[in-house]
């Protein structure tokens, strides 16, 4: 992890990027499209929870709520207080960060698994009421909607850009370009000497506070960075859809979804949240012609991908070598 | 100043540790000079270990100061304890097991150096000292627990300190690597580290330890040289009584 790229690795990121950024010139069917930035914004959501989770080995099942920080706290600075979507995003990715932190606070010093999960779970959940019950402001379950969009601009080449429903591959790029700054931000973190620290504290708390890392710190960041992340996510995914709902937003089955995501793609490595979200987001819209036994197909299908490839999709390569050098051996 | 410098580089002041109502430490002092080799002895549960934690910040003592190069360090965490100096491998090993075996000793490394190549050139280096550079890639889970017990002396040598707590190393590490640790041991005081040690292995105390304390139920029972300790009558009946205990 902490050596140059391969070859191999570099090609096939350059690759990935090159098929996505191509994608809207084979086709901008508007289906497509919404599907590819959901997609997107499910993989840096996933990938944040990969840092905390599959990095940093803290277990946390609540980072809906930084979803929701995020998506009601940027729509309404838009709304309230007239700013631009462009700036409220950033403004609710720090709103969701610094909830983070202040929850980050009690969770480092609990070394119980079970109970740093159900406490964040815990807050997610008291997020969601307060959104919910708030309805001077938010508009509780009846849904915000009316959230402003981004407004457009003008390009050099490509001429005027403008975000509206109709035209959906403006979208695609922005998102594009909020995944790619993401992975960025989460590979340069991790390949470091700080990402040493939190793999070894993953490993091993003990044994990293012997060897100088600073745990606390170290989690605060990691919880505060990743909390970020997620709310940015949730603020674009408001001026977006441009509307909201608190179950939409801060429900347990998103996290869920996410989480699977997650483990599907292959927990603890860069692609597999991504690669877990492209694989189950497209998976769920291609059930949808099974109607009511959509959601059995999709669960039967989880669990045959968690069942074969217990370490996630993203290590289907090293398992076939493993298999072709197994017979190999059986065959000499 | 002259006070500080004359001072021993580590005083354990009148510490107890009790766990409910279990005293693993009662009422313990030991000072450790500069540059000197300590054996710490005792029986199962004589509470070394426990005395290894508290030195190292993992257990706040009940009661009871520490002092490191003339400093009050009781309150500081583990970390903290690292960078001013206290290095220290575990009894139950605990390597970061899906790191390989330089990436560990990378993390102990870790604040000396700038670049990834450099950092990882050095704890090579380590790897190499403890006889591992034959497992640089891997995976610390693949190690036996003699090797995880010398990666865990190359990640604690890592950190550069100037005290070093090793519990156990010997144990589970096969015979015919321990003269290389006894060396190791020996070259690593050469270049002035100060050495608590904790050990079963009479060969490698008398090989290495300029004194030895032997505890009992949390308290210093004997002290003196390792062949003063090994041959005191108290020390000689608790092992016969402990070795008749076994026969029945
Ligand atoms: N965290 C803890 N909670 C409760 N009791 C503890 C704890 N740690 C140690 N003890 C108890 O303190 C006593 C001293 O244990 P310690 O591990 O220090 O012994 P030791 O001298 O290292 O023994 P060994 O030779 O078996 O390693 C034992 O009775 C042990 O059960
Ligand atoms: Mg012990």
């Amino acid at each position: 992890m902490f050596r140059p790229f391969t070859a191999q690795a570099l090609v096939g990121m350059v690759a990935a990027l090159a098929a996505m950024l191509l994608l809207p010139l084979v086709s901008t069917d508007p289906y497509l499209m919404h599907v590819m930035v959901l997609v997107m914004i499910f993989g840096i959501f996933a990938s944040a929870w990969n840092l905390v989770t599959g990095f940093a080995g803290l277990k946390t099942f609540g980072h809906h709520a930084f979803f929701g920080l995020g998506a009601y706290g940027s729509a309404l600075m838009a709304i309230h207080l007239g700013l631009s979507p462009w700036l409220t995003l950033w403004l609710g990715g720090l709103l969701a960060g610094a909830a983070g932190l202040l929850i980050g606070t009690p969770i480092l010093r609990i070394r119980s698994m079970p109970h740093v999960a159900i406490v964040t779970l815990g807050f997610a959940e008291i997020v969601r009421i307060c959104i919910a019950n708030l309805s001077g402001l938010t508009r509780g379950e009846m849904g915000l909607w009316g959230i402003p969009q981004f407004q457009g601009f003008t390009l050099p080449v490509v001429g005027k850009v403008s975000f509206t429903p109709a035209d959906k591959v403006s979208f695609y790029y922005l998102a594009l370009a909020l995944t790619v700054l993401t992975l960025f931000v989460i590979v340069r973190l991790m390949r470091s000497k700080t990402g040493l620290a939190i793999l070894a504290m993953r490993d091993g708390e003990d044994a990293a506070e012997s060897l100088g890392v600073n745990l606390t710190r170290l989690k605060l960041l990691v919880f505060g960075l990743s909390a970020f992340i997620v709310g940015i996510a949730g603020g674009f995914y408001a001026h977006y859809l441009s509307i909201l709902t608190p179950h939409s937003v801060v429900g347990v089955d998103l996290m869920i979804s996410i989480i699977a995501m997650v483990l599907v793609g292959g927990l603890g490595t860069f692609s597999g949240p991504l690669v877990g979200a492209l694989v189950l987001t497209v998976l769920i819209e291609a059930l949808r012609d099974l109607e009511n036994y959509r959601l059995l197909g999709y669960g039967l299908l989880i669990v045959l991908i968690v069942m074969f490839l217990p370490r996630g999709i993203v290590t289907l390569r090293e398992r076939l070598s493993f298999r072709q050098q197994e017979q190999a051996n059986h065959g000499s | 100043m002259t006070n500080v410098a004359s001072a021993p580089l580590l005083q354990v002041d009148a510490i107890t540790m009790r766990f409910g109502g279990i005293v693993a430490i009662d009422n313990l002092s030991l000072d450790v000079k500069q540059g000197q080799i300590l054996a710490l002895m005792g029986p199962n549960g004589a509470g070394k270990t426990t005395t290894f934690h508290v030195i190292a910040g993992v257990h706040k003592p009940t009661l009871g100061r520490i002092l490191f190069q003339g400093q009050d360090i009781t309150g500081m965490r583990p970390d903290g304890r690292c960078r001013a100096g206290v290095a220290r491998t575990f009894q139950i090993t605990q390597p970061f097991e899906q790191l390989s075996v330089t990436e560990n000793i990378m993390v102990g490394a870790r604040p000396f150096y700038h670049s990834m190549a450099e950092l990882r050139r050095a704890s090579e280096a380590f790897a190499d000292q403890v006889g591992l550079s034959d497992k640089l890639n891997v995976p610390a889970k693949g190690l036996s627990t003699g090797q995880r017990k010398r990666l865990e002396l190359a990640r604690a040598m890592a950190t550069r300190p100037r005290l070093l707590l090793m519990d156990e190393v010997t144990g589970g590490v096969d015979m015919k690597s321990i003269p290389g640790l006894i060396d190791l041991v020996k070259s690593l005081r050469k270049d002035g580290l100060t050495i608590v040690l904790i050990e079963h292995n009479m060969k490698v105390i008398n090989d290495l330890a300029d004194e030895a304390i032997f505890m009992n139920r949390g308290a210093r029972m004997v002290s003196g040289t390792p062949n003063q300790v090994a041959t005191d009558p108290s020390v000689v009946e608790l092992y016969l009584g402990e070795a008749k205990a076994d026969v029945h």
